[in-house]
């Protein structure tokens, strides 16, 4: 069985490569019959790569431990949901995954052979397949999801009892979709840098912008899953640690929402072309460098500087891409000049000052991050910064974000004039100012921003409503409504976002407690009272749970049960915490070590205001991209029946 | 390009550059911490007082001794030559146990044990669990 998938990799791999051959020959001898021999192979590629897919998911499920991949990730007491997301439980399935539904989204987008997309499709196809061919080498000579186990043991060593919840079953896939979809973007970017002029350009730009929203989308939910799952599972109380393995996925959602604003004000004039070029390159080579850095510990490991193996095929791809692009992108400067245009429309100025904040965000954290590797190379020893380093580093350009968010509706349109809401921008920076003068917390800060924010996008809502009431008689309420209040609905969850950043982050509080039974500890105005221990037993785990009351005056607030877990196929030991969860504050306990014989427990007692406006606020910023996509369908059709493209 | 443009956008590259410079050196001055394996530690003992170090090394079996009244921890870290006490107040990583790679972050006191404030335990690679 694992030979076929192997069988099928080595298939993949002959494929692609001949894809790029014929798609590149083909474009540039304006060949057809080469393009569509191009496009077969991709199509063909793809079904090699879901055929391995399949092998591998069957072994999975049948608990092949022949597999060293099976044997390494799962267990026969596994339930069979984790036994399936076993597949991006390690680095090969994973990138196994990410590689399928990337070859899957390009034959959706670039797979239609139409002869006037022809030639651009099948240079983004090549270059597609560029990046196919250096993941298909990894997967077969260095991660090989199908290794055969040198002994087969007579049962796999399981899944991480930390990764077994719900939310990290499915932080992985959501990931990798969005670093797929990214292809999208980065292939259009690609092939318009040599064939931007030929007819496929525009239609397919459009569709590239969905594309990138999609992404966006997903890239999100990954991240806030990840975040959340953090937050549940790893019993530290936090949700960002600034790990490089959670930068790594924060880097690319930077420079993504750049694009994803560019993308938008894309078409009527060109100045954002080439920032939605290069931002489609950086976001796309950011989710690959992204996957080298925390696969290949460049520097998350202990070690020195571990042996990156063929991971340096990773890094030997994204300087191919970035010495192709720069080629064509000088050539392209040097026969047209149309980069010399002037930003003249006020909304573009806001989108490029947008921009830049992002790329600089981007920057000092993508520096933060590699400074144990830069400092390595010019020092004896490598220097680390702790995580406080990329909280203060970030929280003057967010607050800048967060200021840019809440008057950017009306200066998009208007730019910098004499009016209210100019006027109140001032006051609220002042304001603001004020209130890190006289407090010192970024938190007073940002809620300011905040109230500002939120004032301003509901006076937005409000004129929409009286403009809309007031001609509702004349004619039908506009299409565009759904894409409107989509932009507006994001936009306020971000600040949602912020507000329980800034609450939990500037006025949480933390502390250790040690009791015994019937012990008292108060902290926050609460008094936690330790009532005793009990012993559980769960399907593959033994476990202790604490009985603890909260009460706030004579008032019993809850009833709180945080557990450690024993696995002992694995050994490990994880800790279930207890929250109290009100929409004002979080109470979180976590038990850290229990003393069986004595009853003595450690508690971690953590009180978090606001802390859950970061999921409500995430939730309501996905439900507005959810209205913008729909808008966008609705839009495409319409174009499609011959009604023009609206402006913002 | 007329000279005025690339007047401008240098003056703007600097302002723009100097700010982001200032914000890093600031934020960056604070959270300083130099990387050492323990037998680097320990070979430089007389020059590392008063700085904030990360330090990485194996937990040395039999050497872990937890104080739960306390709650404080105090085990040995060791390198392939030298050992060093270390002792850290707080919540343990569910993983922490004998004979793993750590990372312990924090300054050594005057009687030389290392004072930690953070401690990390090496994850294998993220999700993997090895096969015994």
């Amino acid at each position: 069985m694992a030979e076929l998938g192997h069988f099928a990799l080595l298939l993949g791999l002959f494929l692609s490569g001949y894809a790029i051959l014929a798609d590149v020959l083909g474009a540039w001898r304006n060949k057809a019959e080469l393009v569509k021999s191009g496009l077969n192979a991709t199509i063909a590629c793809l079904a090699c790569l879901t055929v391995a897919m399949t092998v591998l998911w069957i072994v999975l499920v049948r608990s092949d431990f022949g597999v060293s991949y099976v044997a390494e990730h799962t267990s026969r007491a596994l339930p069979l949901t984790y036994k399936v997301s076993a597949l991006w439980a390690g680095a090969a399935g994973s990138l196994l995954l990410w590689l399928w539904l990337q070859v899957g989204f390009v034959v959706l987008v670039f797979g239609k052979f139409r002869a006037e997309q022809g030639t651009f499709s099948a240079g983004a196809r090549a270059v597609a397949n560029m990046v196919s061919v250096f993941f298909l080498l990894v997967l077969i000579f260095d991660k090989n999801p199908f290794a055969l186990s040198i002994v087969v043991p007579v049962d796999g060593a399981g899944l991480n009892p930390l990764l077994q919840h719900p939310a990290m079953a499915l932080h992985p896939p959501t990931l990798f979709i969005g670093y797929a979809a990214f292809a999208i973007p980065f292939a259009w970017a690609f092939s318009s840098l040599k064939w931007g002029s030929t007819d496929g350009s525009v239609p397919l730009f459009r569709q590239a912008r969905n594309w990138i929203l999609l992404a966006w989308l997903f890239l999100t939910v990954g991240i806030v899953l990840g975040a959340w799952w953090a937050y549940e599972e790893l019993g530290w109380g936090g949700y960002w640690a600034w790990d490089p393995v959670e930068n790594s996925s924060l880097l690319p959602w930077l420079t993504a929402t750049a694009l994803l604003h560019c993308a938008r004000t894309y078409g009527r004039n060109t100045p954002a072309a080439r920032w939605l070029t290069i931002l489609s390159l950086v976001t796309f080579s950011l989710c690959i460098f992204g996957t080298f850095l925390t696969r290949y510990g460049l520097v998350s490991s202990v070690h020195a500087f571990p042996e990156p193996g063929l991971g340096i095929l990773f890094l030997v791809l994204l300087v191919n891409i970035w010495v192709i692009a720069a080629i064509l992108l000088w050539r392209r400067n040097r026969r047209d000049k149309i980069a010399t245009r002037a930003a003249t429309a006020t909304g573009h100025k806001f989108i490029t000052l947008n921009n830049w904040l992002m790329v600089l965000l981007a920057l000092v954290i993508f520096v933060g991050t590699l400074f144990p590797f830069f400092s390595g190379i010019f020092s004896e020893h490598k220097i680390s910064l702790k995580p406080d380093y990329f909280t203060k580093i970030t929280a003057p350009g967010g607050l800048a974000l967060l200021l840019l968010l809440a008057i950017c509706p009306f200066l998009f349109r208007h730019g910098i004039s004499r009016s209210w809401q100019t006027a109140g921008a001032v006051l609220a920076a002042i304001v603001a100012l004020a209130a890190w003068l006289l407090g010192h917390k970024i938190a007073l800060v940002c809620f300011v921003l905040c109230g500002f924010a939120m004032l301003n996008l509901a006076g937005d809502f409000l004129r929409r409503y009286i403009k809309v009431r007031g001609r509702r008689n004349q004619r039908p309420v506009p299409r565009r409504n759904l894409r409107w209040y989509g932009a507006r609905i994001v936009h306020s969850g971000v600040v949602l976002v912020f507000v329980g950043i800034a609450g939990s982050g500037g006025y949480g509080i933390e502390e250790q407690a040690a009791l015994m039974p019937d012990g008292t500890f108060s902290m926050a105005g609460f008094n936690i009272t330790y009532e005793g221990l009990k012993a559980d037993h769960g399907p593959n785990f033994t476990a202790v749970t604490a009985d603890i009351t909260v009460h706030k005056g004579q008032k019993l607030v809850a009833r709180l049960n945080p557990s450690q877990a024993y696995y002992s196929r694995s050994d490990k030991r994880t800790s279930e915490v207890a929250i109290r969860r009100t929409l004002a504050y979080d109470l979180y306990l976590a038990l850290t070590e229990v003393d069986n014989t004595s009853g003595l427990i450690n508690l971690n007692v953590l009180f978090k205001p606001l802390i859950n406006w970061i999921w409500i606020g995430s939730i309501v910023s996905v439900l507005g991209v959810g209205l913008i996509l729909i808008s966008s369908y609705s839009r495409r059709t319409a174009v499609a029946r011959g009604e023009d493209e609206d402006t913002q | 390009m007329k000279t005025r443009t690339i007047v401008k956008a240098l003056a703007g590259m600097i302002v723009i550059g100097g700010g982001v410079g200032y914000f890093m050196y600031q934020a960056m001055q604070s959270s300083w911490s130099y990387y050492y394996s323990v037998d680097d530690f320990s070979a430089n003992i007389s020059t590392v007082k008063n700085h904030s170090f990360r330090i990485a090394g194996r937990v040395k079996q039999g050497s872990v001794a937890r104080d739960l009244q306390k709650m404080d921890l105090t085990f040995t870290l060791a390198g392939s030559e030298s050992e060093l006490s270390v002792r850290y107040k707080g919540s343990v990583p569910d993983n922490f146990a004998e004979g793993r790679e750590v990372v312990v972050e924090g300054r050594l006191d005057t009687s030389g044990v290392f004072q930690a404030d953070l401690l990390m335990t090496r994850c294998e690679s993220k999700y993997k669990v090895k096969v015994k």
